[in-house]
């Protein structure tokens, strides 16, 4: 019969797409490509196998659609079904059982899925399936207990969280045959209009038998009635199938899947408005992404200059992609090339994947999937998806302005510079320390003034916090997260488990009939109105703290505590074009950089809270408090060994390199003023001077030629290393212009060397050891006392010896350690955009950025003291005209006068 | 000699150059782009007239002389164009035998269905004087040209029966009003042409007299164009062809956003793979009648009832049942910038059940066609049942329709000035008439964007446009 059936599909499958190929060819118009049309008529079963239509029962999606189908494949391959189910195994170490909503704790919903012996329950697996149901898909812990037994056949028993339920405080049976299980639903995610309200509250009811039937309620195929479904005979065909119009069969659409993770908008004339920090819409509500392609000044968002905000909420889906372009079924042949990349290296294509009714017998609903921070169901299928760089190749579209390409990709996710900015509110905090009277956590939202979800608060939006993320293939990248902070009482239970403390109790210490007790409200309202504000609804005090403890412990729980946890939830949706993206070189590289920008976590915190650590993100940040004593987290990109020029500075270098320059200077000072001072009181004229031809053409123009570079590097260098300082100047032209200018320097300088060795004047740079230390002395003593009372130089400047022993030392080094150094350093930096490797073996940029600025720092001093020291020639500026004219008066000494 | 230049200033300049000539050849520039403005036509300053304009004019024929006087081209100039002769050049279409013009004096639209037989009324937009006189004797003298149409300041002037200047109009004053033509000189005609504001165009209406950039990005904000900075104008000769009253129209003698906008690529490659399938207008005019609504349906069938009150959007005795609309989206089809069909005074009706008055050309598979939006105006209009044709009913006068309300006399009257027999049967038919919509361009942030056409909630008919399926998924012609 299945196979049959297939047969039917795939030859209907093919005569559409010959049908379609002579269509494509003529240009008639074809018909109407509708989803539903390629599905066929089919007969709606109960869990029995019977027709609906005779039986009159809830319809069996694993029957119906398993006709054709194996829903038994389908259901266990599918992580969406599973949430965790698979790999529940309670643990000593941590509360979490499992990797998926079914068994891993999650501060925001807060209640805690029970385990088997805990001593207090608190979600047991019907009331979790009643309080998360709306986004579970069914199967999974649905329909099967832990131990992998249908959930009906578990022996009921008060004691088991599998088979009992909590009713005013106290654990109850819960009688699965009554109340039925809920198969995995295909109609939610395969039906253009499933009715998600009415299976809500078929769900929220408890009557989980009825939820996948409840889906097609108003689809004019069923109705409820007081004796059960009336099943409609309209829409059912002669040979008893449903007929196709009634009920699209297609795959599944944005707005599918928007059902459970987060704000849709696929209208464009509708102005898009939103439900904002509301866990029902939980990527909406945890990031602020929202998949629409309308205009964000089109959308119907309160938000601050939103006249100027030209781009779509996301680009993807304002090009019509759908979320399974990305997460697609893994074994779709559509996508049969990303399923080829353990293919041996010489083969391009392997031409062997599923055939069509293959795939569509047996679909594989594990979707391929990203590595996002608080999502580790089936952590197997991690990095599965299509990312950014299946499609597109960012070299390519950066070629034309962005240098240092391969750097920058190295270091930062796409994401980082195309969601610079997310536009709907996120949660900040969930505070479940206290709760409101309605049983809530208090929570705020960051990104809006006020109520989130209040037409008349001002949406802000908020700058996604940038940290360093390790991928499953080794790669680390700077992307955007939005970062939650959650606190929480835990106590310790009768195992010695530690535990959240559940809502009912925290109910019972907090609230009396729906009120705050009396003893709480007197402890909360600081400001006696009688009303317990959101500012007053925080434990910052040891009192208030105290208050609640002691009620709490009054409860029977032992070693109570308050923790608090700090989740990143990755961002990666809302994508916008470059003109939109970070494309500012001043955005990073930049005093206050976007890599280093700190983001608030809680206005008050009533513990310091934690890093979360099941995740990829490198906690490499730290926690911050300001005067007011809100809570900041502040990455910190140096340790994650990234040098962000611009930006990351090594504050001992610059001091350094600043007291060199700044003592030399005070030194130079010091030096001429004496010397001003001494020569006031010498009698003038009294030195024989000599105008001799001292710097012969190519010395002077190589020297100057130098200088200028010289002085452009420092200054452009400077620029690099503080560009806050020097707003006016573009950061990419000052980069363009070092490199430039650091060429030149080092083609002068070979060129000069080759000049000094042919001619042999490399002699005049080389310090004789022979008697050297001796002229040293003699020349340091003229310095420091001789010149004060106008002796004469102790050496001659001669043409053929130009230099005294001092500065020959000091060229020495300048030109056998301080320009070989900068100049490696500089070429080793400038090659990390082709060539990181290099770089990498010597440090990477941490280490030679911060020595290439000390070195550059004893540039600057000795250039200083050069300077100062040409002005000892026979008169202050005649030797820096001799380097000008190449003429130079210089003293005559008697002893060569002869 | 050699003080001056002492040798060491050319080390400098070496050094200098050194240094400067890399540096500026490497250093990034931002990709120059044409700036449109550049392309703008320079107007010399008008000459104040004030002074210059002297004497006592009784009639519009006397100032024309006076202009003539120093403007001796001026009047024969004009008159070549169809501004002053309301008739295009011959057109040889297939339909006929022998060729045809199509323009206001001869042919029919689908708003006041005809002028021949109306001139009283209609010439009044005319710029030209004494329609009293007979089409042939007005065409033939160039006193009749109607300067102050144009050049005046309509503060002081305005025109009414056979074109002539209204009573009471103080020729003098508006004689030494004349400049250069603005918007107001060119919308008097073009803004309210069907009989109101709005009423034929749905993107030029009095809205555009003070625009803002949003409503119209180049008549608006900073730019303030006027009309003739895109219609250039040269010896009277104004660029622009109106495609309802041609057949085909040669693209020099056309205006398009390329005069100005030349080698202007959009940033995203993505937006110019569309360039050769998809015309500016398409994105960039998102909506028409953005501001004061135009008429989209008029049916002429429910002329003429007593008793029905009157208002001007939705009835008027003599002329019918109206709808307006405002800020709507366009109807979008194949355009090669001619007509494929043009109906001529005579033609039969259309068979099935539709007749065009005009009907652009173009389909998927004509590479000169792109997408283009136009303001569809469906009329009912009277046409003879037993010759099969549409019939052009003299409205104006004392006999005509407006006043008598007796189609059968409107149409016995029009008989010998059209030529056009006419059976005393008559009934209302559907008629089409397709405007294409070039003005109102809106600033880029409110053009269209993928979504608005491609995907599920799109605005195009890909099938009618004779695509598979959305191009976004089935490709793109070929």
């Amino acid at each position: 019969m299945k196979r049959y059936s297939l047969t039917i599909i795939g030859l209907l499958l093919l005569a559409l797409a010959i049908g379609f190929g002579p269509a494509l060819a003529s240009s008639a118009p074809a018909p109407a490509s509708q989803a539903s049309t390629l599905h066929p008529n089919f007969i709606l079963l109960d869990a029995d196998g019977a027709n609906v239509l005779e039986s009159g029962s809830a319809v069996s999606t694993m029957q119906t659609c398993g006709q054709c189908h194996d829903t038994d494949f389908i259901a266990s391959h599918a992580f969406h079904s599973d949430l965790g189910l698979a790999d529940y195994a309670a643990s000593k170490e941590s509360w979490d059982a499992s990797t998926g909503t079914f068994g891993q704790w999650n501060p925001l919903t807060y209640r805690y899925l029970s385990q088997d012996g805990d001593e207090r329950l608190d979600l047991s697996t019907a009331e979790w399936l009643m309080l998360n149901g709306e986004r579970v898909v069914g199967g999974g812990p649905a329909t099967t207990s832990r131990n992998d037994a249908p959930l009906a056949d578990v022996k009921v028993s008060r004691e088991n969280p599998e088979t009992s339920i909590l009713k005013n405080g106290s654990p109850t049976t819960w009688n699965w045959d009554k109340s039925g299980t809920m198969e995995m639903n295909c109609f939610l995610c395969h039906l253009e209009t499933p009715n998600t309200e009415a299976r809500a509250e078929a769900i929220h009811a408890g009557e989980f038998g009825n939820a996948n039937t409840a889906t097609l309620i108003g689809l004019n195929v069923v109705n409820k009635s007081s004796e059960g479904w009336v099943w409609n005979p309209e829409s059912f065909n002669e040979n008893g199938e449903l007929k196709s119009e009634f009920i699209g069969i297609q795959d599944p659409t944005n707005a599918n899947c928007a059902t459970c993770h987060g704000e849709v908008h696929p209208e464009t004339e509708e102005p898009l408005t939103l439900n904002a920090c509301d866990l029902d819409y939980p990527q909406t509500a945890t990031t602020g992404q929202v998949v629409s392609g309308q205009r964000i000044n089109e959308s119907g968002v309160n938000l601050t200059d939103k006249n100027n905000i030209e781009r779509s909420w996301d680009i993807h889906a304002e090009r019509q992609l759908q979320c399974t372009d990305c997460h697609y079924a893994l074994n779709n042949p559509a996508h049969a090339s990303e399923l080829q990349s353990n293919n041996p290296e010489h083969l391009v294509y392997d031409p062997r994947s599923l055939e069509i009714g293959e795939y569509l017998e047996r679909p594989d609903h594990n979707f391929a999937r990203g590595e996002s921070a608080q999502f580790n169901v089936a952590p197997e299928y991690k990095g599965t998806m299509r990312r950014c760089e299946n499609c597109h190749d960012a070299s390519k579209g950066h070629a034309n302005w962005l240098p240092y390409i391969g750097t920058h990709m190295d270091a930062v996710a796409c994401e980082t510079c195309h969601i610079p900015q997310m536009y709907a509110p996120a949660i900040q905090t969930y505070d479940w320390t206290v709760i409101t009277t309605s049983g809530t956590a208090v929570e705020t939202c960051r990104g809006v003034d006020g109520d989130p979800n209040a037409v008349t608060s001002l949406v802000t939006g908020y700058e996604p916090v940038l940290l360093n993320r390790t991928n499953i293939d080794g790669d680390t990248l700077l992307a955007p997260y939005n970062l939650i902070t959650s606190f929480y009482w835990v106590y310790d239970d009768a195992n010695g488990n530690k535990r959240p403390v559940r809502l009912v109790d925290l109910e019972a210490a907090y609230l009396e009939d729906g009120k705050y007790a009396a003893d709480i409200a007197a402890a909360f309202d600081s400001n006696g109105d009688g009303k317990l504000a959101s500012n007053e609804l925080t434990l910052d005090s040891a009192a208030k703290t105290d208050v609640v403890k002691t009620k709490l412990a009054a409860l029977g729980l032992n070693n109570l505590r308050i923790e608090g946890v700090v989740q990143p939830y990755s961002i990666n949706h809302n994508v916008t074009r470059g003109d939109s993206a970070i494309n500012d070189c001043k955005a990073c590289h930049n005093e206050n950089s976007r890599m280093s920008q700190p983001i608030k976590l809680t206005d008050s915190a009533p513990v310091l809270p934690i890093f979360d650590a099941a995740n990829n993100v490198n906690n490499s940040g730290e926690f911050v408090t300001d005067a007011d004593g809100a809570l900041y987290y502040q990455p910190m990109p140096a340790e994650d060994n990234l040098y962000v020029f611009g930006s990351s500075r090594v504050n001992w270098v610059d001091w350094f390199g600043a007291i060199a320059f700044a003592g030399s200077l005070l030194g130079v000072i010091g030096h001429g003023t004496l010397r001003y001072l001494s020569s006031q009181k010498q009698p003038k004229g009294q030195k024989r001077t000599e105008r001799i031809y001292m710097y012969d053409t190519y010395r002077r123009f190589w020297h100057w030629l130098q200088t200028s570079s010289i002085v452009i590097l420092l200054f452009t260098g400077l620029i690099i290393h503080r560009p806050d300082i020097f707003g006016a100047f573009s950061f990419r032209g000052v980069v363009t212009v070092h490199n430039v200018v650091a060429v030149i320097l080092v083609i002068n300088a070979a060129l000069s060397l080759f000049y000094h060795i042919t001619t042999d004047r490399i002699r005049e740079f080389i310090p004789h050891p022979y008697g050297f230390f001796d002229d040293a002395i003699v020349q340091a003593r003229y310095y420091i006392g001789g010149i004060f009372k106008g002796e004469a130089h102790p050496f001659e400047k001669l043409p053929t010896s130009r230099m005294n022993p001092i500065q020959k030392m000091t060229y020495f080094m300048i030109l056998n350690v301080l320009l070989p150094l900068q100049t490696i350093t500089g070429a080793l930096m400038w090659s990390v955009q082709k060539r990181p490797e290099f770089a990498n073996a010597l440090g990477g940029l941490p280490f030679l950025a911060p020595f290439h600025s000390l070195v550059a720092w004893m540039f600057g001093t000795f250039i200083l003291v050069h300077v100062y020291m040409t002005t000892t020639g026979a008169t202050p500026l005649e030797a820096m005209r001799g380097m000008v004219t190449g003429y130079e008066e210089v003293e005559v000494h008697e002893s060569k006068d002869e | 000699m050699k003080n001056r230049f002492p040798s060491w200033t050319l080390g400098l300049l070496g050094i200098i150059l050194l240094i400067l000539v890399p540096v500026i050849y490497y250093l990034p520039r931002a990709q120059s782009r044409n700036d449109p403005a550049a392309y703008l036509p320079t107007k010399a300053v008008h000459v104040d007239h004030k002074d210059i304009v002297n004497g006592e004019f009784k009639t519009g024929q006397e100032v024309t002389r006076a202009c003539l006087e120093c403007h001796e081209d001026a009047a024969t100039e004009f008159m070549k164009t169809t501004h002053w002769t309301w008739e295009s050049k011959p057109f040889d279409v297939p339909w006929r035998d022998e060729d045809v013009t199509i323009g206001k004096a001869n042919q029919i639209n689908n708003f006041c269905i005809g002028s021949q037989g109306n001139e009283v009324t209609c010439t009044a937009c005319h710029a030209g004087y004494g329609w009293e006189q007979g089409r042939e004797a007005q065409q033939a003298n160039p006193e009749n040209v109607d300067c102050l149409a144009c050049h005046a300041d309509l503060g002081s002037y305005t025109k009414s029966k056979y074109g002539n200047p209204a009573e009471g109009v103080d020729l003098l004053a508006a004689a030494q009003s004349v400049r250069a033509p603005t918007r107001e000189n060119c919308g008097k005609c073009h803004f309210d042409g069907g009989g109101g504001n709005g009423v034929k165009h749905g993107d030029l209406d009095e809205s555009l007299y003070f625009p803002g950039e949003s409503l119209d990005v180049h008549m608006g904000g900073e730019a303030n164009m006027q009309c003739t900075d895109c219609h250039w104008t040269e010896n009277h000769q104004i660029l622009g062809r109106m495609i309802a009253d041609n057949y085909t129209i040669d693209p020099e003698e056309q205006v398009s956003c390329e005069q100005c906008h030349v080698d202007q690529q959009h940033k995203d490659e993505r937006i110019n793979t569309h360039l050769a399938s998809v015309a500016c207008q398409t994105c960039h005019i998102p909506a028409i009648a953005l501001e004061d609504p135009t008429k989209v349906t008029w049916d002429w069938s429910q002329a003429g009832q007593e008793g029905r009150e009157d208002d001007h959007f939705t009835y008027l005795k003599i002329k019918g049942e109206f709808v307006y609309e405002k800020n709507f989206t366009p109807t979008y089809l194949w355009f090669n910038g001619n007509n494929e069909y043009r109906y001529i005074l005579g033609d039969p009706l259309g068979k099935d059940g539709i007749t065009y008055i005009n009907k652009p050309a173009g389909n998927i598979e004509d590479v000169t066609a792109k997408i283009f939006p136009f303001k569809l105006h469906i009329a009912k209009q009277p046409y003879d049942v037993k010759n099969n044709y549409l019939l052009q009913p003299v409205t104006s006068g004392k006999d005509g329709f407006w006043t008598t309300f007796d189609w059968n006399s409107a149409f016995e009257l029009a008989v010998p000035i059209t030529g056009l027999a006419y059976s005393g049967e008559y009934g209302f038919t559907e008629t089409y008439m397709y405007w294409a919509t070039t003005h109102m361009v809106q600033p880029a942030d409110k053009a269209l964007q993928c979504e608005s056409c491609h995907g599920e909630n799109g605005r195009m008919d890909w099938a009618a446009l004779g695509y598979p399926g959305d191009p976004i998924e089935w490709g793109g012609r070929k």
